[in-house]
């Protein structure tokens, strides 16, 4: 153990935020979010994960449907944002994700809708 | 400290910049002795092979083995369509060869003979040891056969139980394309809790709809020891339109407690009658894998009491138990659910080895079922920890709507296609 180890540990701190820009973008969103979504603290980037892992069991790994179900790639965040809470609304209709929906807070559907927008291309 | 190589110092220094906390985190990284951390994973299932790729999606530092018996994996879901005729086995069957080679999981065709705990050590019948820093059991569901006077593995080789797809599904659907025109066929249906909830229920729907091609006189009995079931309200409105007449339910209640079976003479005897069947299929009453049974992972239910945050075992350190084996609250002994829970359970070990606390979890279920080859019905939920364990999201889920028109059954079931696609690639792919 020499002392020389210790610098790579500082750098992989820094990389540790880089791996997860949802943090950052689902935190600075209360500003632009609409004044009627509640003040609900948006989850923690791990749980961000935990919950999207969920999503690929239909909608296939990193959002590629090799079926019938739509894949999740290629969409804005606004985009996605709108589809799920659309579904959540009952204002679009659907089949299994208008139950789905229903499961997860507008903070919830934000971060997934940024976590698409950003990692599933 | 001359233990602890460059890559470890990596690991728990990372942790602890983290948590902030460098002695506790310290402390607990002190689990992994040397070199990259440790997982072996028991049974290549909808839980263990997911559990395996995730962690290395998650960590691709941690170095995974995954333990299964067989060489393939033939999936139960799908396999009630097989019987119906919709499916060959072949397409319900996955190699782990992408497990291997894309996804760097060491996969061992082997079988786990015992676990000592306090070691961290698994032994396999072909005489290897195993060493970890974490285990994950994933053993799926074994049978309490003696629950049924007259029925054992001997008399499922005359009864099938066809509740692990493979040859006794083939033996099922061998005994269907031989049974006349005109026979009746039994299916005894287990009590709560047992794999997949919906199963039966789909199996007597695709065995009718096989009926109706080829032996339209035939009858099916589905004798019940309980009372309602998944998603019933669909799945009779659906039998009412496809197949009018052809399958009786009998409710617990109602003599459907299967108590004796007579193998010789292909009967059934329930509390109140005896049926006889020119088929029977027998799914009997549950519990856990056998290798959670023999290792100390059940408790008095015979199922595996677990933390809900992180499946760790509550009665093995150590050991995460996942999927049918696990009590994991409010979630259905599903596929889809010991996959959900396989990928929590994956998050919750990744962020143990580096001595974090793991994320807030939650769940999904959603399964999807056929009635007939055009007409899906569904049922989903999300599932979070609260103070009462694993319960599901109120508000939330449910199943498709009654009187959906007929265009909605049929996208659903071609969604019910487009699941299994998925959720068996993003396992076994």
């Amino acid at each position: 153990m020499t002392l020389i180890n210790q610098l790579p540990a500082v750098l992989l701190c820094a990389t540790c935020l880089a791996v997860f820009p949802v943090a950052i973008s689902a935190a600075d969103a209360p500003t632009s979010a609409p004044a009627a979504v509640p003040t609900v603290a948006p989850p923690s980037p791990a749980a961000v994960v935990n919950m999207i892992n969920n999503c690929f069991s239909c909608h296939g790994t990193d959002g590629r449907s090799p079926g019938a179900i739509p894949s999740l790639t290629g969409m804005k965040a606004e985009q996605a944002l709108l589809v799920l809470k659309e579904f959540k609304s009952g204002a679009r209709s659907g089949f299994v994700m208008t139950r789905l929906t229903k499961g997860y807070t507008d903070a919830e559907l934000e971060a997934l809708a940024n976590y698409i927008a950003n990692n599933l291309k | 400290m001359s233990q602890i190589t460059r890559r470890d110092f990596l690991r728990i220094a990372g942790a602890a910049s983290a948590t902030g906390m460098l002695g506790t985190s310290m402390a607990r990284a002190a689990e992994i002795s040397k070199g990259a951390a440790r997982v072996v994973v028991v049974g290549g299932g909808f839980g263990g092979a997911t559990c395996a790729k995730y962690l290395r999606r998650l960590n691709h530092g941690i170095a995974v083995t995954l333990v299964e018996s067989s060489a393939k994996f033939i999936t139960c879901p799908f396999s009630n369509l097989v019987l119906g005729g919709l499916r060959t086995m072949d397409s319900i069957t996955h190699s782990f060869d992408t497990l291997k080679k894309k996804h760097g999981i060491n996969v061992m065709h082997d079988t786990v003979t015992s676990i000592d705990a306090a070691g961290k050590k698994v032994k396999l019948k072909s005489g290897k040891t195993l060493s970890y820093d974490r285990l994950v059991v994933s053993p799926g569901i074994d049978f309490k056969y003696d629950a049924i006077e007259g029925y054992s593995a001997k008399a499922a080789e005359v009864m099938p139980h066809a509740w692990k797809a493979g040859p006794q599904t083939v033996l099922l659907q061998k005994k269907l394309k031989a049974m006349k025109n005109g026979g009746t066929f039994l299916i005894v249906a287990p009590p709560n809790p047992f794999r997949c909830p919906p199963g039966p229920y789909e199996r007597a729907s695709m065995i009718a709809h096989y009926f109706k091609e080829h032996k339209p006189k035939s009858k099916i009995i589905i004798l019940d020891f309980k009372d309602n079931f998944s998603k019933e309200g669909l799945f009779k409105d659906g039998w009412a339109k496809l197949y009018p007449g052809m399958i009786e339910f009998v409710p617990g209640a109602k003599g459907g407690k299967a108590v004796v079976v007579d193998v010789k003479n292909m009967i059934v005897d329930t509390e109140l009658a005896k049926h006889k069947g020119d088929v029977v299929n027998v799914i009997p009453p549950q519990t856990a894998g056998k290798i959670a049974l023999a290792s100390g992972l059940t408790d008095d239910t015979g199922w595996c009491p677990v933390d809900p945050k992180s499946f760790e075992s509550k009665l093995h350190p150590g050991i995460h138990v996942i999927g049918d084996s696990s009590i994991a609250g409010a979630l259905p002994k599903s596929g889809f659910a010991a996959s959900s829970e396989a990928k929590m359970c994956a998050a919750a070990i990744v962020a143990a080895l580096k001595g974090d606390t793991p994320a807030e979890n939650s769940f999904v279920n959603t399964c999807y079922s056929l009635v007939g080859p055009n007409y899906g019905i569904s049922v989903a939920g999300v599932y979070r920890n609260t103070d009462k364990g694993i319960t599901e999201v109120q508000g939330a889920g449910g199943v498709s709507p009654k009187d959906a028109p007929d265009s909605f059954r049929e996208q659903e079931a071609k969604f019910t296609v487009g699941w299994y696609q998925s959720i068996t690639s993003d396992i076994w792919g």
